[in-house]
């Protein structure tokens, strides 16, 4: 598939200067044009045969390294499991999302600017998720004085309804968002539960997954909020 | 001129688009296919085994909360084979070390679903679907659909 753009230049050079007595008519400048078009297109053409190539040998690294990476950790822990799983938001500006409540109003992060805020991702058929949520109101109500904002986003299927009865027997009256099609790509959700501790800045400051006595237990997302709370100046 | 330069633009596009990967589902369950021979024409069950990763469980066929989703087995039709309803195992009882008084019902390691057909002798192959939703000590995982391919001969 190798395209000589070095000649198709040549073409489009040799065409121009062969053209040069024609400049000042029509066709002269027809020609030049033509002779441009056809390099131009000849770039783009090699420009996404070129793209196309280099994502497919980058597919084939990526499979590469996972079966190495497969081979590496056989018998190991899970690489996968939240107990490994690696804070890629840690550090970094929360994602951006617009959602619904479950009184159908619309809810955005940035409404919260200047707040610590505390992101809970759950789902009604996650147990670990709604043993925490009964925690998260203890501490909404706890540290609301202090600027906290709690947040939980259903990424049920379910409907709201649904959504609307758990939360209810939780005990739960922090606002409750219902997902779309983005957020949890956007916050690469591969399990519930997951928290997000995000500054008055917009930062990531803490992300948990799943729940245990080691990464979310109720003493350590109490411990989570006061360490958000102190770097948020509250 | 004009509609030579979009054209241009968009096969330039299109190829890079070329061999874009797939988002990739991750299984907790794996469906272990055994080469079976049933009676023809006679009521015969046909045995699906299915196996649990390490550390994993699935909610059973009859979870105690109606918000846990069952597992559950759908087979397509396929010719000269007569298919019933689909038996399930019983489930064992769990519970989250973090919460030892909420007692679920899980299929863990490995268990076996029954799928009683009536086959006309010859090979046949039924195609369908298991959904399950597992967790594992810390964390649940959303509800998947595992591919399931039962190629089984009647003699």
């Amino acid at each position: 598939m190798a395209i000589d753009l070095e000649a198709a230049n040549i073409t489009a050079a040799r065409c121009r200067a062969e053209c040069e007595d024609h400049v000042g008519s029509g066709f002269g400048r027809k020609i030049v044009l033509v002779a441009m078009m056809i390099a131009g297109v000849t770039l783009l053409v090699w420009a996404g045969v070129h793209n196309a190539r280099e994502r497919k040998l980058a597919m084939q690294k990526t499979v590469e390294s996972k079966a190495a990476l497969v081979a590496e950790t056989a018998g190991q822990t899970d690489a996968d499991s939240p107990e490994n799983a690696t804070p890629k938001l840690q550090g970094k500006i929360a994602p951006a999302f617009t959602l619904v409540d479950l009184d159908g109003k619309k809810v955005s992060l940035s409404d919260f600017k200047g707040h610590p805020v505390f992101v809970n991702f759950w789902a009604t058929w996650c147990e670990p998720c709604k043993l925490e949520m009964p925690w998260l109101e203890d501490f909404s109500k706890k540290y609301k004085d202090q600027g906290l904002v709690m947040l939980g986003i259903s990424t049920d299927d379910a409907g709201k309804d649904v959504v609307a009865k758990t939360a209810k027997k939780l005990g739960v009256t922090y606002p409750i968002l219902l997902k779309d099609d983005k957020v949890e790509d956007k916050y690469g959700l591969e399990y519930m539960p997951q928290s997000f501790y995000v500054d008055k800045t917009g930062k990531v400051l803490i992300a948990t997954a799943g729940i245990s006595d080691g990464q979310g237990g109720k003493d350590a997302i109490e411990a989570n909020i006061k360490k958000l709370l102190a770097e948020s100046g509250q | 001129m004009k509609t030579l330069w979009i054209g241009a633009l968009l096969v330039g596009a299109q190829l890079g688009q070329l061999d874009a990967p797939p988002k990739a589902v991750k299984h907790r369950v794996m469906y272990v296919a055994e080469a079976q021979t049933v009676a023809a024409g006679k009521r015969s069950v046909l045995e699906l085994r299915f196996r649990v990763d390490d550390g994993f469980h699935v909610n059973s066929h009859t979870p105690k909360s109606e918000l846990q989703i069952p597992t559950a087995l759908e087979l397509g039709a396929a010719a000269g084979v007569k298919l019933t309803a689909v038996e399930y195992p019983a489930g064992k009882e769990y519970s989250f070390a973090f919460d030892p008084s909420e007692k679920l019902d899980v299929y863990s390691d490995s268990f076996v679903v029954k799928v009683p057909v009536v086959a006309a002798a010859g090979a046949h192959e039924l195609k369908g679907e298991l959904k399950y939703q597992a967790c594992d000590k810390a964390a649940c995982y959303p509800p998947r659909t595992l591919p399931v391919d039962v190629v089984f001969a009647a003699k």
